[in-house]
């Protein structure tokens, strides 16, 4: 089998193989893509090859973490945490900065976010001390903070389970309310194929039909 | 050859962990009791439509269809028989059940027979979900599956000498895996004194089946001096930190911090249930774990 690492082109130093190998070490890009993507680019006009270098260059060297929110922002505080017109009272807890991508989709959130860069997994030796949730403390035990709630918006898995209640544990001496995101059934689940712990979920947390 | 192997198996298996394959795939590890560790592909889990998703979460046992693959093999059908929902719902349980897993994982080795360890890590699942002392739980799994993997620490007799060691003057030393009498730990640099009544305890655990050694009431403080002479061996047999283990005492060192007056009482509902402690031994290590594992 070939993993896309050279044989099959020109000599493996090649500038296009370099560039083969460079977007194979993308997340989700196999070796045929990354071929696709490499040939791409060696046939579209220089200004474009330019544009992609200096934008993939650009973002390396001007995002930073954002003092407050930790999500990754070119300039400190991130556009959410300076806009006034924001909710100050509520912080959302995320995993990933991803994450508050999604939420923002909804728009149906207008608090704060924090970003935690992860999630407790032992499995995968990450720690509570690996994770933004000193920097969540500082900024709520800040005098002038006006938080009254934090949700807590980690994955619905056995680590974001994990996550979620040591944060609860954390926060629950400064008198913070702390919330979770409902579980239920996804848009267009099937019921039959549904697990256990989701299902009963649904159930404990049903609402009643408008 | 291939030719032999059946293209599709059904078997229970319990989920110890899962890691992520391309864009919806994952890689998932079970423990099955014919097949000991295997590593099997679940394709399209992580699309919120998946028929699996939900039943491959670490923490569950499930029945599992799975077809023959080339490199790994694939599952095909996947359904929870327990997901332990009371051990979800209470962070000290979570731990201790995220750090068995981690045990369980670290002692086996893919396609090693591990019949015993299935059980034994089912068995140690159940008891914490029903809010047996997790302490007796943990430590009861511990030696038994250090028994089963051949690793069966030497508590009574020094691992040097040989001598039968009284638990009043006993040192304890994981890197040699057991005890040791006073004169041959003098000349080893790690070992270090272990409490009497530690000691005494985790020799009638070796000794007792699980029912009996329930029976053994437990003070916070012995539970903590246990705890850490336990976890000192587990991490001197798999020769690296237990990050799950570290996270038990976390977990606990945050609730002793947040056991203040001053609670404030608007919690969602799980975060009130972590609260309230079940197990049987109560509130095991408090004061003493903070010291441990770090």
């Amino acid at each position: 089998m070939n993993d896309g690492s050279g044989p099959f082109l020109p000599g493996a130093s090649s500038p296009i193989a370099r560039l083969v190998e460079a977007f194979h070490r993308l997340p989700g890009i196999g070796p045929k893509s990354a071929q696709r993507l490499a040939y791409h680019i060696l046939r579209a006009p220089e200004a474009e090859a330019q544009e992609l270098a200096d934008a993939l260059l650009e973002v390396k060297r001007s995002i930073v973490f954002c003092a407050q929110c930790q999500n990754l922002t070119s300039r400190t505080p991130c556009e959410i945490c300076s806009d006034a017109s924001r909710d100050r009272h509520a912080i959302c807890v995320v995993e990933e900065p991803l994450d508050v991508l999604a939420i923002e989709r909804t728009g149906g959130f207008r608090g704060l976010y924090h970003v935690l860069h992860g999630v407790i997994s032992p499995a995968d030796g990450i720690g509570p001390e690996d994770l933004k949730i000193g920097e969540l403390l500082a900024r709520l035990r800040d005098v002038d903070t006006e938080v009254s709630e934090i949700i807590v918006a980690t994955n619905p898995n056995l680590e974001g389970e994990a996550t979620a209640m040591y944060l609860a544990r954390l926060l629950r001496p400064l008198g913070i309310r702390v919330t979770r995101l409902a579980r239920g059934l996804p848009a267009g689940a099937d019921l039959e194929y549904a697990d256990d712990v989701t299902l009963g979920r649904a159930l404990e947390f049903r609402q009643e039909v408008q | 050859m291939p030719g032999r192997v059946p293209r599709v198996v059904r078997t229970p298996a319990i989920v110890l962990h899962y890691r992520r394959l391309g864009e919806a795939d994952r890689i998932v590890t079970l423990l099955t009791p014919g097949r000991g560790k295997i590593d099997v592909v679940a394709k399209g889990v992580l699309r919120s439509k998946s028929r699996m998703g939900g039943h491959l979460e670490p923490l569950t046992l499930v029945e599992v269809v799975l077809a023959h693959g080339r490199n790994m093999d694939v599952v095909t059908q996947a359904q929870t028989i327990d997901a332990f929902p009371a051990t979800h719902a209470d962070l000290d349980r979570l731990s201790a059940a995220m750090y068995l897993l981690e045990l369980a994982d670290r002692f086996t080795v893919e396609h090693a027979d591990a019949e015993g360890l299935h059980d034994l890590l089912h068995a140690a699942l159940v008891r914490l979900a029903r809010g047996d002392g997790q302490q007796v739980v943990t430590r009861t799994f511990e030696l038994a599956l250090l028994d089963a993997t051949g690793f069966r620490p030497e508590l009574v007799s020094c691992v040097r000498c040989e001598a039968p060691v009284p638990a009043e003057a006993a040192w304890w030393a994981p890197v040699e895996g057991g005890v040791m009498c006073a004169s041959c730990a003098r000349s080893h640099p790690d070992a270090q004194p272990i409490d009497a009544t530690a000691l005494r305890v985790l020799r009638a655990f070796q000794a007792l089946t699980y029912e009996e050694a329930g029976r053994i009431r437990l003070t916070d403080e012995l539970a903590a001096r246990m705890e850490q002479a336990m976890h000192a061996l587990m991490r001197a047999v798999v020769e690296r930190d237990l990050k799950s283990a570290q996270f038990v005492s976390a977990a606990r060192r945050a609730r002793v911090a947040g056991e203040s007056p001053a609670a404030d009482r608007g919690e969602s509902r799980a975060d009130v249930e972590a609260d309230v402690e079940g197990d049987g031994e109560g509130d095991e290590d408090d004061q003493g774990a903070s010291s441990l594992a770090e």
